[in-house]
């Protein structure tokens, strides 16, 4: 072993690499197979050994040398300890074998001592920037082989840009004034369909309830400790600000007019002002994200992949939905019948997809992949047939009411179920679960509108809705310790959307009670979307952590190492690995979960079938 | 068996030489019995082997044409206002009446052909009944009667009387026994025959079975029977619909070749809807929104064309799973333009009966021209799944 890899580093001086990498890939292997310990700088791992001559002389090379680590068995990946060397085959490996994404400089890299590197010990990833000490590894490919340290920062987001974004972005540049750079040639990620995008994959790598937080042995494509880009920041979850503030401007509107609350006298300027304001969100957000669709394809791409914000992308056009809801009366006393068949036509092709990839099953079937955010999927449709309803159209609000009908009870039955096989639901109470009150509220609006009254029908999904509102209110206790997230704003308008629908009520029943619950209820959204804006405005402002980095786009392809390493590394490592364990068991046996259930079943079954069909 | 024809012909050539004239006619005369015997057994052995419930989706989909000739035959003579095309006011009902005697024939072929296989091959039937998917197109056979009984143009079965009740409760009973075996599995029976186990698109022909049995039922005159049968469809269809949504697994648990079975999702709403109009008399929001319910599914269909990609490389008795629900859908959107008398509707109706007719009469085609890779051959089914 040590000879080969001694004639590999040989090998290595008289290639253009410079000789700082190859000096260290040897040492690299010596330390893998000895244990050898290492310098001052990785002492906190715990090695002691003669390392530290040899390391010494590198680090006179350059000063970019980091220490060189040597996994312990007790150092988790995410540990204290300071940036690793990333010597130059290994990323190599990693686009071999863990993650394919070719980076742009993929220069002669010796493929022999490869294997033996590989397989000895689970090695964290390291880069060759230097960073603050102690930050989290980070495996970044293209900085392995970029001496320069300036062009990498744009280098590392080029795996999320838009393949033709960069001529763009060179021509803003020039149009700016500033230097164009040499253009390197980016080889944008390309991962093959299946591979790199499968549900499975972020459901190995991510973690909470709303799965945007890194698993502690899952490494991120980008580095955490920088600021992304902003465009890069900007998740798809940002749409739910429109949805709460246009909320808001329609319940403003129905307290104005409706006739059992005409006693508080509320003016419609409250009306005008946040209608105006949501319009001016949704413009905002929407030019964003176009831009971000334009300039990081890639990113958003993942987005739709990723099991819970693809419901967001529905969001949008609940957006447009409630703004022309919202439509204050001095705008226009009534809108043509044309904008909502403009309007539901993109949501109509969105939800066949979406609905299709439930029914048709594969890995994105409903079993697996429900969560309460669904339900954004699914209460477009009665937004819509309420729309249309109000507009006076009779056929249109009937279709999206019985889509969404039909999709609404497989989802409740599917969430309230909480099979075994789901893995997105949050084990304990969060925000999110106020979206279970969305659907019923709205569908009793809608249903009310397109029967002309407030009928049985309307009531009896209206107290369902009522009934769950509470529920999740007297459990208030629960809902703590939860990161705040843009996607909060998502989760207020079913609270004003249950407001709204207790008006509409007590327009029908005028009584004390449902009065006194009408206010009770607007208060409260009102209080929530309050707190929520000063929230945001803090973050926004004061932390500055408004748009934290998007991990959960970042996710790299395949598992790390450790967790594909093979199973007898783990005799000799011991206790630490208990995780990687954990880990590796669940990616092997992610596929093999669902079909459990069938599979004693399965095989006498497919023989019948054969024979008799 | 060649073997053995071939012995009897030597020993039978050996008799002729030695026996006289008479002898020798008799040994012919047996030996033509042998052949005739022979060519009987070769047929047991191979159609009949093969031959299983799902041939029946042939009389369902002829059924089911049958009723939206008549259907149409109807509607052109009750709407007069020249919205539709002027070809289809030509429509004569003799030709209606032919299809309803060639249904009848293909219907009757085959129900002689499945008792000839509970002759010879019960273990195979009993291997069915207890098939997850198999079980289902045991009701076909009723849901075609009933849906022929219904359309009869001729009156078959004179109305009103002793005789036609008798038939109808001899049509129904199978069903409501096959109702109670497969809902109360459904229910009852844990561990193996689970429902999330053995829930795949098939089990919706019961549900629709139980819509032809409301609908019948109604057309004899018993409305609260009618009612029962309803609800009970409605009930199942429910966790059904639930539950195929939730965990069907695609590749899982339909093999590729049986693909054509997910148009069933587009059947069940349809029917749905047409024993509502039924019953209420109208075609109500109800009915409405099945209808709308159905046309989403059947269009959320038509844009996976890949789903049945595996399964359109070879003909196939499965095939015609495509012919029935296109039909209900038809026919339910004759009701909804019927009700609605807005241009569109008709339109739509016209445009998905004209389809449906088209895939009936290819699939008629691709029948007749390939009879002998269905019924005739005898290992290809087990070699292609």
């Amino acid at each position: 072993m040590e000879s080969s890899e001694q004639t590999n580093s040989k090998k290595q001086d008289g290639a253009e690499i410079p000789t700082l990498f190859t000096v260290i890939s040897s040492k690299e292997i010596q330390g893998f197979d000895t244990m050898e310990g290492t310098t001052d700088k990785i002492t906190d791992t715990g090695i002691q050994g003669s390392m530290e001559t040899k390391m010494n002389e590198p680090s006179n090379d350059s000063n970019r040398i980091q220490a060189i680590s040597i996994s312990m068995p007790s150092s988790p990946l995410r540990s204290t300890t300071p940036k690793k060397v990333l010597f130059n085959d290994q990323p190599q490996d990693m686009s071999a074998k863990v993650v394919p994404h070719a980076s742009p400089l993929s220069k002669n890299t010796p493929e022999s001592t490869r294997e033996a590197k590989f397989y000895s010990q689970p090695m964290p990833k390291a880069t060759t920037f230097v960073e603050v000490e102690g930050a989290p590894n980070q495996y970044s490919g293209p900085q392995a082989r970029n001496p320069h340290v300036e062009r990498l920062k744009d280098k590392r987001y080029d795996s999320f840009k838009t393949p033709w974004s960069g001529t763009l972005e060179r021509q803003l540049s020039q149009f700016r004034g500033k230097p164009v750079e040499p253009q390197e040639e980016r080889k944008p990620k390309e991962p093959k369909d299946g591979e790199a995008l499968s549900v499975d994959r972020y459901y190995a790598a991510l973690e909470g309830p709303e799965l945007d937080t890194l698993r502690p042995q899952e490494e991120s494509m980008l580095p955490e400790d920088k600021n992304w880009p902003f465009l890069l920041r900007f998740p798809i979850s940002s749409f739910g600000i429109c949805l709460g503030v246009s909320s808001q401007a329609i319940l403003w509107k129905t307290l104005a007019s409706s006739s059992s609350i005409k006693f508080l006298k509320v003016s419609p300027i409250a009306n005008l002002i946040l209608w105006s304001i949501s319009i001016a969100l949704v413009v905002a957000v929407t030019i964003i994200y176009a831009l971000k669709l334009i300039f990081y394809f890639e990113a958003v791409r993942r987005e739709y992949y990723h099991p819970i914000r693809v419901n967001f992308f529905f969001a949008p056009f609940i957006a447009l939905l409630f703004l022309a809801l919202g439509c204050p009366e001095e705008v226009t006393k009534d809108l043509h019948k044309s904008l909502w068949y403009v309007l539901m036509f993109p949501f109509l092709c969105l939800e066949l997809k979406i609905y299709g990839q439930w029914m048709s099953g594969g890995q994105r079937r409903l079993s697996k992949v429900a969560n309460p955010s669904n339900h954004l999927s699914v209460v477009g449709n009665f937004v819509g047939a309420l729309l249309g309803a109000s507009m006076g159209l009779k056929e249109g609000p009937i279709f999206f009411f019985a889509v969404g009908m039909a999709h609404y009870t497989v989802l409740f039955v599917t969430l309230y179920q909480r099979l075994p096989t789901n893995e997105t639901l949050p084990k304990e109470l969060h925000p999110v679960f106020f979206l279970f009150v969305a659907a019923p509220s709205v569908a009793s609006m809608a249903w009310a509108r397109i029967q002309g009254s407030f009928d049985y029908g309307a009531r009896i999904a209206y107290f369902i809705a009522l009934f769950l509102y509470f529920s999740l209110a007297v459990r208030i206790n629960f809902f703590r310790g939860f990161r705040f997230s843009l996607a909060w704003w998502a989760y207020t308008f079913p609270m004003t959307g249950a407001a709204i629908a207790t008006i509409r009520y007590s327009n029908e029943v005028p009584n004390w009670v449902t009065r006194s619950l009408a206010l009770f209820l607007t208060a409260v959204s009102t209080l929530v979307v309050t707190s929520l804006l000063v929230t945001t405005l803090l973050h926004a402002f004061v932390f500055r952590k408004l748009f934290p980095n998007d991990i959960a786009i970042s996710i790299s392809n395949r598992p790390p190492k450790s967790a594909r390493k093979r199973w007898f590394q783990h005799l000799r490592h011991g206790s630490s690995d208990t995780k990687d364990i954990d880990q590796y068991l669940k990616f092997v046996n992610t596929e093999g979960q669902g079909s459990d259930l069938e599979a004693s079943v399965q095989p006498p079954k497919n023989k019948s079938e054969s024979v008799i069909f | 068996m060649d073997s053995k024809l071939g012995a009897n012909n030597k020993v039978a050539d050996i008799e002729v030489v030695i026996d006289d004239d008479v002898a020798m006619s008799k040994n012919e005369q047996n030996n033509k019995k042998i052949e005739v015997v022979g060519i009987y057994d070769q047929f047991v052995s191979t159609t009949l082997a093969n031959f299983h419930a799902g041939y029946f989706r042939i009389s369902l989909g002829l059924s089911a044409q049958v009723w939206l000739w008549k259907t149409l035959v109807q509607f052109t003579k009750d709407s007069h206002d020249h919205g539709l095309h002027p070809v289809l006011m030509m429509l004569p009902s003799t030709a209606s009446t032919l299809l309803w005697s060639l249904a009848l024939v293909v219907l009757i072929t085959l129900s002689i052909l499945y008792a000839l296989r509970c002759l010879h091959h019960f273990d195979k039937v009993k291997e069915e009944y207890v098939h997850h998917i198999g079980v289902n197109y045991l009701f076909a056979p009723w849901m075609s009667c009933l849906l022929l009984l219904q359309t009869s143009p001729i009156l078959v079965v004179p109305s009103g009387t002793f005789y036609q009740q008798i038939t109808w409760w001899m049509l129904v009973a199978p069903i409501v026994l096959l109702d109670i075996k497969m809902y109360g599995q459904w229910f009852i029976k844990g561990k193996a025959r689970v429902l999330a186990k053995v829930a795949n698109p098939a089990s919706q022909l019961s549900v629709i079975a139980n819509f032809i049995a409301a609908k019948a039922s109604f057309f004899m005159g018993w409305s609260e029977i009618a009612l029962c049968f309803f609800a009970m469809g409605v009930a199942h269809y429910l966790v059904l619909f639930v539950t195929l949504y939730q965990r069907h697994p695609g590749s899982n648990g339909v093999s590729p070749k049986l693909r054509p079975v997910f148009s069933l999702f587009v059947a069940t709403p349809s029917m749905a809807s047409l024993a509502w109009s039924t019953i209420t008399g109208s075609f109500d929001i109800t009915s409405k929104m099945f209808f709308f319910l159905s046309m989403f599914l059947f269009i959320s269909l038509v844009c996976r064309p890949t789903l049945f990609k595996k399964s359109m490389r070879k003909f196939s008795v499965a095939w015609w799973s495509f012919s029935f629900p296109l039909t209900l859908l038809a026919l339910a959107s004759i009701g909804y333009a019927q009700e609605v008398k807005h241009g569109a509707a008709k339109s739509l109706a016209l445009s998905l009966s004209i389809m449906s007719m088209i895939v009936s009469l290819a699939l008629t085609l691709f029948t007749t021209l390939k009879v002998n890779n269905l019924f005739l051959t005898s290992n290809n089914n087990k070699s292609q799944s």
